[in-house]
């Protein structure tokens, strides 16, 4: 087998992708449209190009975390393999491609069908993106028996117990609040209370990522954010980016505005990614991620919690705001029995975290048993595919 | 008479409340807002694309060395795997019905109580619009959701 694969963990939003030879590309897993040039599609990294991004728009593959759009999804691919992303031809290497949990049997068919039809796949690993992330934390840390991985992107948070790198699906729990949620809900209030940006995702979502934290303590910030702006340490301005001087905003301490446009933000800043937590805030009446951790670590055989409760990983996106590690270790334990020692490992890049597991996994010898070649595929098919891959 | 029964009528429409089932859809409605993919039709789908478009046919022709094949198109793709998000977690409930599975992985309600905040203005709020049942937190917060949202969209 050759000594390199092309690893693609498919993002709902956002593909990481590249040899495992070499460090991941980040891709947006979809195609965009400005209002500036509307003539042209931007697929992918494309987007770079764009001049002004105002009013910008994206036509994704993915609703609700799966895979639906199969046109897009091509387009995706089609420029994330040629020579303007990142090339490779399939059928001379191994390919690890993610997919997400408890995927759609008719999705995982086409998956598999347009790898080995379509792209000519060598041979073909189907996988869990949490899978991956399992195996990178049991690969930086040999003795560990068990992990639960907390996948929190764009579409959705999983929290997914692993004992020796078998998930244990009764304990999988999904909580329906992601990145996407988050942004749509920040637009949704901006616009309420003081500009339109209904149709500025693009622009919004960089303004979450550039202003949002996790509280520490709730009510207290919320006390805070009451003050008057002198004594306010949260009350902030966002620049917003005019595309000629600006290409990104950014956040200042709040000044009487002058030529630029702004965003006041204020209770905003930490009620978003507080939704992480409280699902019922915006009417999801599901549980929040430390009582879903709890929740599905008791699914699980008791003997392994204590392993468990030591191994917590953190993963995707939303582990980027401030906050987010320290929040749920704090009710993570209070949530849970004492006598656990509860540890949470923050990996520096939560999102490549997936695609650096699959480039370590395409090293292990036991790699080759866990693909499909295309010759078993020929003879066998996709029930080959269904017992081999567990997704 | 006359006078007597526009005040009637006056009456009734001040008291106007929305009924649960009425809210529900509110809150379903304004949930669905929260879910979008920002996932548009192709709007300008009929404008001619220009030049600078990749060509995805000749990008194909070159990856493999040496190979020619017969690539299918996007539009190929999604004919052939059509299936909406509801249809495909409809098939997985009549086909495999028995959990561990796609509905049964979602998160059960918390224990913990629901928080209420003023939809105005975010902070923690102690009261409810009778007409609505929307959150406000102060006089002035309740002005501003008299004046712009409370009954003003058709649930
Ligand atoms: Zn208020
Ligand atoms: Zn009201």
């Amino acid at each position: 087998m050759s000594s390199v694969t092309y690893i693609l963990d498919n993002g709902g939003y956002m593909a990481k992708v590249g040899l495992s030879s070499d460090t991941p590309k980040l891709v947006p897993n979809c195609i965009m449209k400005a209002k500036s040039e509307r003539r042209r599609p931007f697929v992918g990294k494309q987007i770079d190009e764009c001049r002004d991004a105002s009013g910008l728009f994206y036509i994704l593959p993915f609703q609700k975390g799966y895979l639906i759009n199969w046109d897009i999804q091509k387009t995706v691919w089609d420029y994330i393999l040629s020579k303007e992303c990142c090339p490779a031809n399939l059928s001379q290497m191994p390919t690890i491609v993610t997919e997400p949990l408890f995927n759609f049997p008719s999705i995982q068919e086409a998956m598999t069908e347009i790898f080995f039809e379509e792209y000519e796949c060598q041979s073909l690993l189907r996988i869990n993106a949490t899978g991956l992330s399992c195996y990178n934390y049991r690969h930086k840390n040999p003795n560990t028996k068990c992990c639960l991985i907390v996948d929190s992107g764009y579409s959705y948070t999983h929290v997914v117990p692993y004992v020796n790198g078998v998930k244990i699906k009764e304990a999988i729990r999904r909580i329906d609040v992601g990145g996407k949620l988050l942004t749509n809900h920040l637009k949704e209030i901006i616009s309420y209370r003081q500009l339109h940006v209904m149709d500025e995702t693009y622009v919004v979502n960089q303004a979450k990522e550039d202003s949002c934290f996790v509280s520490q303590d709730f009510y207290k910030d919320m006390e805070e954010a009451k003050l008057n702006l002198e004594n306010n340490t949260i009350a902030r301005d966002y620049v917003l980016p005019d595309y000629t001087t600006l290409r990104r905003g950014f956040l200042r301490k709040p000044e009487v505005s002058g030529e630029q446009q702004t965003l006041r933000l204020n209770n905003e800043r930490f009620a978003i990614p507080e939704i992480l937590f409280h699902p019922s805030d915006v009417g999801i009446q599901q549980m929040g991620i430390p009582e879903a951790i709890v929740n599905s670590v008791k699914a699980c055989n008791e003997e392994t919690w204590p392993h468990l409760y030591m191994n917590i990983v953190l993963t995707g996106g939303n582990a980027k705001f401030p906050g987010y590690k320290d929040r749920i270790l704090k009710e993570v334990r209070s949530l849970c029995s004492s006598e656990f020692i509860v540890n949470i490992t923050l990996p520096d890049d939560p999102i490549t975290y997936a695609w650096e597991g699959g480039k370590a996994i395409s090293k292990d010898p036991v790699f080759s048993n866990m693909v499909v070649t295309r010759e078993e595929y020929e003879e066998e098919g996709q029930a080959l595919c269904y017992e081999r891959f567990d997704v | 008479m006359a006078a007597r029964e526009s005040g009637r009528i006056k009456d009734a429409n001040q008291k106007r409340v929305l009924d649960d089932a009425a809210r529900k859809r509110r809150q379903r409605k304004a949930l669905e807002a929260l879910e979008e993919d920002n996932f548009h039709d192709d709007p300008h789908a009929d404008l001619v694309m220009s030049k600078k478009v990749p060509k995805f046919q000749e990008t194909l022709d070159s990856r493999g060395v040496g190979r020619k094949k017969k690539t299918k198109s996007a539009e190929y793709y999604k004919q052939r795997f059509r299936k909406t998000f509801s249809q495909l977690v409809e098939e997985d409930h009549n086909y495999n019905p028995t959990p561990p599975n796609y509905m049964s992985a979602q998160s059960q309600p918390s224990q913990f109580p629901d928080r209420h905040f003023c939809t105005v203005c975010g902070f923690p709020s102690n009261y409810t619009c009778i007409p609505c049942g929307a959150r406000y937190c102060c006089i002035k917060c309740l002005g501003t959701h008299l004046d712009t949202r409370c009954l003003k969209w058709t649930a």
